[in-house]
């Protein structure tokens, strides 16, 4: 090897090296999902007042925040339990914020392996999550693929979010969000989808696994949250969003959902803080108007289901009192 | 170990500067603890059976090198081939004769069961098992002398690039690399690192979008019909082929830095212009093994009038065993027979054929008959492909007739019309088909080379990003590796 063709590999490493820390500083400070996390940060941190509140999930969790006093709703798309896990450990130990609730959404998909495993956005991820200890409870070394992309190469694999960055990135700048809540901007009518039935099957084959209903990993996790939640004396309630009927007749036929929701009773009710499960997967069987999907409520629909929960919140803070 | 992981993006640096920086006559030791090292991070009882076969193939070699009777050497070969195939029934075949035969008795009405096991299949049992095999029979057929020196045959059985899914490199090819090892050369890493890259390519940028549609379908075929189907089982072909390929490419890659060249596996099959043309082509080193270990092997008779008669039996036998290789079901079975049968239908009828082509006056290299030629086996492969693809027969079934139901073609192409990732991936198909057909023909990294350093270096950084932007993010194995 000549010294000329050693200086020319080093240079061309260092062109490389140069070349990924561009893009892994651009698609941070650009990407789409990025601005739309930090800012729910930004707004948790500036959070004044008592936080009654404190809804974690995915994008199917779109409990409004206007309508729901004193919450703030930090649920993210495309968020598990081990995600949300995490992100609550940060809150309560690194923030001075101490929730009195926590409703964390519990639907079918929330327990599978697909979500599971499904590890996005890691470039926000990567200042909640240790990928080391989650790489060891998963037996899974893949996961450290996830810490190396959100470290140095967040770009890698993200092109779907890079194309929305660029498109979306002056709609985003005018985005409403207030306390987390950032109202689905999908206009899409689910009534109006002539083939309901097949994109549900389609969305639930998607998401949901006839092999496992719920994954190893996930109960360890959705334990760490009771954990953390009963070392902190914060009340859990567990919530099932609507679905469509069409979603959820699809979900019965690859899931076993009775059996899974004893499971999850089985394992919270081990938890003092463990309150109880909000059940409304079925709160608009008949209304698909009120979804854009088959398993996400539209803006209408948000906002009736938020202000149901309201109502039942009230009932139940009441019955408390009164005992 | 994957070769798209992490784990790989370290192992082979660190394998390769150390190689290299280590004394000459301590590299094959390090080499061969490396191997090992690759394989039992799968699993580490699996090191075990690597370690099985080479122990018992090259005390074998030797003593059939050495039995001064032929039946002695007989006997010698009969242990090897026992132990290697013992190993790869147990193993692979078990839980199927059992099953096959629970099913027979069942249908029959007849009492009893044979047990089924639940074994883990180790990885590329196959892959190591017959390249160990190949040694031995060579040996027997006195094509060569048998290795003196255990660590070299050993490094020759589990050499990392190689272990997991080919190629079947034979040991006359291989063995001669390890005794004279290779000086560093930075034109090989730079032309390993380019394989590695295009493979790396083919895998992650094509294989892995095209198999996120062809799984959907596959994974439902009662829910799929006419030309979702018909699109599903044309991309798992090509999905097949640049996952395959694009596993060679890295392998021999990755072997290339370290100074040894494996041999080609994969010569633009999806051009070929008859069947006989695309088994020449794909997954050259297993179809140059059944060739010269099972098909001249078996026996034919020398009489004139039978001789076709048998040799096209011992074709559909052969064909019948190669798609046994690759897995132990019934729809592997009937992927080798169909593509035994097709070749033998392809010879017989290749005089009449050409008897045509004379007649109305169409060259036999005119661009017409190559054209038909190729489009008539891509059909043929890609019929016997939904049966290496499907988990079992009655979805074979299901897909043939469902490819035949147009009712929904509208909806079909709406679905595929509007799904931007399998269009990008047919769309990237295209171009790697089109660069492989300019590479044929003008050598496309020559050509490369060839410019100025500035557009050679953002060529080569601009790939390279590319491929980190785009890679798909739903890390699918290798499917080889299953068998």
């Amino acid at each position: 090897m000549t010294q000329k063709t050693i200086i020319r590999f080093l240079l061309f490493l260092t062109v490389m090296v140069a070349v990924n820390f561009i893009l892994d500083r651009a698609f941070k400070a650009f990407s789409v999902h990025n601005a739309i996390n930090k800012t729910m940060d930004r707004q948790f941190e500036e959070y004044q007042g008592t936080m009654k509140y404190l809804t974690l999930g995915n994008s199917h969790n779109c409990i409004n925040t206007y309508i729901l006093d004193s919450s703030f709703n930090y649920g993210s798309p495309s968020e598990n339990f081990i995600q949300s896990y995490y992100k609550l450990k940060h809150v309560l130990e690194e923030t001075g914020q101490r929730p009195r609730n926590l409703i964390l959404q519990a639907d079918v998909s929330s327990f599978g392996p697909m979500i599971a495993n499904r590890f996005e956005y890691n470039s926000y991820w990567i200042h909640y999550i240790d990928y080391f200890e989650l790489a060891r409870i998963k037996g899974n070394r893949d996961v450290l693929d996830k810490w190396l992309e959100g470290k140095f190469m967040s770009y890698a694999g993200n092109y779907k979010d890079i194309q929305l960055s660029i498109f979306y990135r002056i709609k985003v700048k005018t985005l409403e969000i207030y306390n987390g809540y950032r109202p689905h901007r999908d206009y899409r009518n689910f009534a109006n989808n002539p083939n309901r039935q097949r994109t549900a099957w389609n969305k639930a084959n998607l998401i949901l696994s006839p092999d496992i209903y719920m994954d190893p990993s996930i109960a360890v996790y959705f334990e760490k949250i009771l954990q953390l939640c009963q070392k902190y004396r914060i009340n859990v309630m567990l919530i099932r969003i609507p679905m469509s009927k069409e979603f959820y007749e699809e979900e019965c036929k690859i899931v076993p959902v009775d059996k899974l929701y004893a499971e999850v009773e089985e394992i919270a009710c081990r938890y003092p803080v463990y309150d109880r499960i909000l059940d409304y997967h079925d709160l608009f069987s008949d209304h698909p108007e009120y979804f854009f999907d088959p398993d996400h409520l539209n803006i209408k629909g948000a906002d009736l289901f938020t202000e149901h929960l309201v109502k039942d919140l009230e009932q139940m803070d009441s019955a408390s009192r009164a005992e | 170990m994957l070769f798209n992981s992490l784990e790989y993006v370290i192992f082979l640096p660190v394998v390769v500067v150390t190689y290299f920086i280590i004394p000459v006559k301590w590299r094959w030791t390090f080499l061969l603890v490396a191997s090992y090292f690759f394989y039992m991070c799968n699993k580490v009882e699996y090191g075990i059976l690597l370690l099985f076969t080479t122990l018992v193939d090259w005390f074998v070699a030797f003593q059939i090198a050495q039995a001064s009777t032929l039946k002695r050497k007989k006997a010698f070969l009969a242990i090897s081939l026992i132990a290697n195939l013992g190993m790869l029934a147990g193993f692979k075949y078990l839980n199927f004769f059992s099953e096959s035969i629970n099913f027979l008795l069942d249908s029959f009405q007849m009492q009893g069961s044979l047990p089924v096991f639940r074994i883990l299949l180790p990885v590329g049992i196959s892959f190591f098992v017959f390249k160990s095999l190949s040694y031995t029979i060579d040996v027997y057929r006195g094509i060569r002398a048998p290795e003196k020196h255990l660590g070299y045959y050993a490094l020759y059985v589990s050499f990392f690039p190689q272990l997991i899914a080919g190629p079947i490199d034979r040991s006359s090819s291989i063995l001669p690399q390890l005794h004279h090892p290779r000086d560093f050369s930075t034109a090989r890493l730079i032309s390993g690192l380019k394989l590695i890259v295009w493979g790396i390519f083919k895998k992650v940028i094509i294989a892995d979008r095209l198999g996120l549609y062809v799984d959907e379908i596959f994974a439902h075929p009662e829910a799929y019909t006419g030309l979702s189907v018909i699109l599903a089982t044309v991309l798992f072909a090509f999905q097949l082929y640049c996952d395959f390929a694009g596993y060679t490419d890295i392998a021999r890659g990755s072997a290339r830095i370290l100074g040894y060249d494996l041999m080609i596996n994969f010569n633009r099959p999806m051009v070929a212009k008859s069947l006989r043309d695309f088994w020449n082509r794909w997954h050259i080193s297993l179809t140059t093994w059944f060739r010269d270990y099972v098909l001249y092997a078996l026996p034919y008779v020398r009489n004139k009038k039978v001789i076709f008669s048998r040799l096209y039996f011992n074709l559909i036998i052969t064909y019948l065993l190669m798609g046994l290789w690759h897995g132990a079901d019934w729809n592997f079975v009937i992927f080798g027979f169909l593509n035994g049968v097709f070749l033998v239908i392809e010879t017989i009828t290749e005089k009449k054929r050409n008897w045509f082509l004379d007649r109305t006056g169409i060259s036999r290299h005119s661009i017409l008959n190559n054209l038909l030629g190729n489009v008539v086996t891509l059909i043929l492969i890609i019929f016997t492909l939904i049966f290496f693809k499907a988990d079992n027969l009655e979805e074979s079934l299901l897909i043939i007739s469902n490819s035949f139901d147009f009712s929904n073609l509208y909806a079909s192409l709406w679905k595929i019309l509007h799904d931007n990732e399998l269009l990008f991936g047919i769309v990237m198909l295209a171009t790697m088909l089109v660069a492989e057909h300019i590479h044929e023909k003008h050598d496309l990294v020559r050509l490369i080379a060839s410019r100025h350093i500035i557009i050679r270096w953002l060529v080569y950084i601009g790939f390279i990003f590319f491929v980190i932007i785009f890679w798909v993010q739903q890390k699918q194995e290798f499917i080889y590796f299953q068998f």
